[in-house]
């Protein structure tokens, strides 16, 4: 008991114990809704028997289902789309924002701060707003270019199936580069100073160092930011309710959305946990990626 | 004298305990109510009024979200916590009691001196309906109409007076507003993939003899080709696609569309923000003397199955129908009433419009009655967008809507 309680105190007993709490709180709120789910996916789920778990087992009924319907694969390729186009707007902006803002000059620090205040803002008021801006016929993005002389009519950014996953794609790159941005410079800025001065005596050029210094020391941030981006796109579920629905014709459905849909509009909750398995897959790999590329941390 | 003293005293105590009793009784009575209705609107209103009856009922309220009526009432259902009364959008009535979940109320509506089937509009009763019985109340009703900017009509050469009556000479007055030179649109509209498309859709197809049963049928087909006729022309704004019904009338509100389809809910809001001299019609017929049809929205009263107290709930029910006449007054809701006249506002133009929604509502049919409505209505939805976006053609487009329709309905 003494040996215990000095355990506790001061040991191995103490470090389980913090260990346990967080890993209990993660089992709980996490582990067990995600097994829920996909314990659902496998059942014939209706309003009815959602307060009960023990529900009819229908195999793989579920996944045959959806994938016979027409517009799962399309889905599909949306969600594609959308993460890389995404990621790949987010990461290029982010990542020469945050190059600008490391050549120090008078204020950089404080625009750098204030370009956060996208990432601060609820996905709701963010869809709201580029909801207006995209608008058809009033868009403020639409005059702008008609103006510049780029188009002649106007473009339907949410109401055109060729524009629609774009207009959501455009309003989420503006939302989630300012969080690229500040990731990155943190990884810029643990970069040492030393490196470059050693390079630049040995005669490397901007483009040199880049390739050869920033981008090597950047690895871990860079894949760190890959697997968040990749995540935080597959959450992203605000922008779609607020400008497109989905619509037209599903030209811009993505599986999180029509999760929901399925789910809360349709009341199939067994299709909508279905298509959330097939989501934590994905997320799977991405996790898979970000914790390998942040244990490599080498630093200095 | 003893015996009468002691005869009288024993009496007395009898009758007070029996009346302690009684009243300690219904002292217990709790009537839960969930609904989505805020602090102005009629539910907490109603509870409070009658709480002040001292009834014996005490009723308590619980207001909800929009978005969380249907799962929330389901998951309190499934682990036996359900309200005794909740209010349901009407085409969500149907899952619930063909399930058992709501009280038959035939027998007591019967007996009922308050309430008779009859004072209600025929379309807002039978989305109460379910086989024959009465599983609910309505609580208001909507439906849609014809809005049209008579300056416009007059600056066009078309008569104010003479509103579009048939398909036709809606798309040739649409066709003749329309100018894009001063971003005038004839028609707003929504055609938006969620209830409001389906909401705004089915009673054209209704009109024309089809239905969520028959969604392909000629006139159906015949109603969604003048859609995508209007859609094509621009006669409406591409963005009708995805825009809902009050996004849409605010176009008609800043005067960039001659003429909009929806509610009786944008009359406020079109009173104090349109700077110009609109009117109201019947939604436009297939041709002169076709079947009327029109949308019907807003809520439904309901009683649990589950409920301890079926006759208090329904004396709760009751009251709130006895109420029925103040729900234009007060709270800006029309009653789902036939017997009850809408009292005169004192503002002309909305005076005008509600005679028009008012007559309307004789033709307004429910959505459904059916369980799995939602799933019905994805279908009339994934129809209209797959016309309007050009991806299919009209009869292609409610011919795969048909079919699985026809899977739901088994």
């Amino acid at each position: 008991m003494k040996r215990f309680l000095s355990s506790m105190i001061d040991g191995r007993g103490f470090d389980i114990g913090l260990v346990s709490l967080p890993l209990a709180f993660l089992l709980t709120l996490s582990g067990l809704p995600l097994l829920y789910n996909i314990v659902m996916s496998f059942q014939e789920v209706d309003m009815f028997s959602l307060g009960s778990f023990w529900r009819p087992f229908v195999g793989l009924k579920n996944y045959r289902d959806l994938f016979a319907q027409p517009e799962t694969w399309p889905i599909l390729a949306n969600t594609a789309t959308f993460v890389a186009a995404s990621i790949a707007g987010q990461f290029l902006v982010g990542f020469g924002l945050a190059l600008f803002f490391w050549t120090s000059f008078p204020g950089a620090s404080w625009l750098r701060g204030l370009f956060l205040v996208s990432w601060v803002m609820p996905g709701l008021v963010v869809g709201a707003i580029w909801n207006w801006i995209l608008s058809g016929d009033f868009g403020v993005l639409n005059f702008i270019l008609r103006e510049t002389g780029l188009i002649d009519g106007n473009i339907f950014w949410r109401s055109d199936p060729g524009f629609s996953l774009w207009a959501v794609i455009i309003a989420n790159i503006w939302l989630g580069t300012s969080f690229n941005m500040i990731l990155l410079s943190v990884g810029l800025s643990a970069i040492p100073r030393d490196l470059y001065e050693a390079s630049e005596l040995d005669g490397a050029n901007v483009w040199q160092r880049f390739w050869t210094i920033t981008l090597p020391m950047m690895r871990s941030s860079i894949g760190a930011i890959m697997a968040l981006g990749l995540i935080f796109t597959l959450q992203q579920f605000d922008l779609f309710a607020a400008i497109t629905s989905g619509g037209p014709n599903n030209a811009s459905n993505v599986t999180q959305y029509w999760a929901w849909d399925l789910s809360f509009r349709q009341y199939d909750f067994a299709k909508g946990a279905t298509i959330s398995v097939i989501m934590i897959a994905f997320v799977m790999v991405a996790s898979v990626v970000y914790v390998r590329s942040t244990r490599h941390e080498v630093r200095g | 004298m003893a015996i009468r003293g002691s005869a009288i005293l024993g009496a007395l105590a009898l009758a007070g305990v029996s009346l302690f009793g009684l009243a300690a009784k219904a002292e217990d009575v709790t009537i839960s109510v969930w609904s989505l209705d805020r602090d102005i609107q009629p539910a907490p209103n109603l509870i409070s009024d009658f709480n002040k009856l001292n009834t014996g009922i005490k009723v308590e309220y619980r207001q909800i979200q929009f978005d969380d009526v249907v799962s929330e009432a389901m998951r309190a259902y499934s682990t036996g916590q359900a309200p005794d009364i909740i209010a349901v959008d009407n085409p969500e009535h149907a899952l619930f009691s063909s399930r058992g979940a709501f009280l038959d109320l035939t027998d007591m509506i019967a007996k009922s001196t308050v309430v008779k089937t009859s004072n209600y509009f025929p379309g807002p009763l039978a989305s109460t309906m379910w086989d024959g019985k009465n599983y609910g109340l309505p609580k208001a009703t909507n439906t849609i109409a014809l809005y049209y900017n008579k300056d416009m009509f007059k600056a066009k050469g078309l008569d104010p007076d003479k509103p579009p009556q048939t398909w036709d000479e809606l798309v040739d007055a649409a066709r003749k507003l329309t100018d894009p030179a001063a971003n005038v649109y004839g028609l707003a509209f929504s055609a938006k993939a969620n209830e409001e498309g389906t909401f705004q859709f089915l009673p054209w197809a209704q009109m024309a003899g089809g239905g969520y049963e028959h969604i392909n049928s000629d006139g159906a087909v015949k109603a969604l080709d003048i859609w995508k006729t209007i859609m094509t022309e621009k006669l409406a704004s591409p963005d009708t696609l995805t825009r809902g019904q009050w996004d849409s009338t605010g176009t008609f509100n800043s005067g960039n569309a001659a003429m909009a389809i929806s509610g009786p809910w944008e009359l406020d809001r079109m009173v104090s923000e349109a700077k110009f001299d609109w009117g109201v019609a019947l939604l436009p017929v297939p041709e002169l003397g076709a079947e009327r049809s029109s949308a019907m929205g807003d809520f439904n009263w309901a009683i649990f199955s589950n409920t301890q107290h079926p006759a208090e709930a329904f004396k709760v029910l009751e009251y709130f129908a006895s109420q029925d006449d103040r729900m234009f007054k007060d709270f800006g809701q029309l009653p789902a009433r036939s017997d009850i006249a809408i009292p005169e506002t004192g503002v002309p133009l909305k005076d005008e419009a509600l005679k028009v929604f008012v007559e309307q509502l004789k033709f307004a049919k429910p959505r459904g009655p059916h369980p799995e409505w939602p799933k019905i209505s994805k279908a009339i939805q994934d129809a209209i967008q797959a016309a309007l976006t050009g991806q299919m053609t009209s009869k292609d487009a409610l011919d795969q809507a048909a079919e699985k329709i026809k899977a739901v309905l088994g």
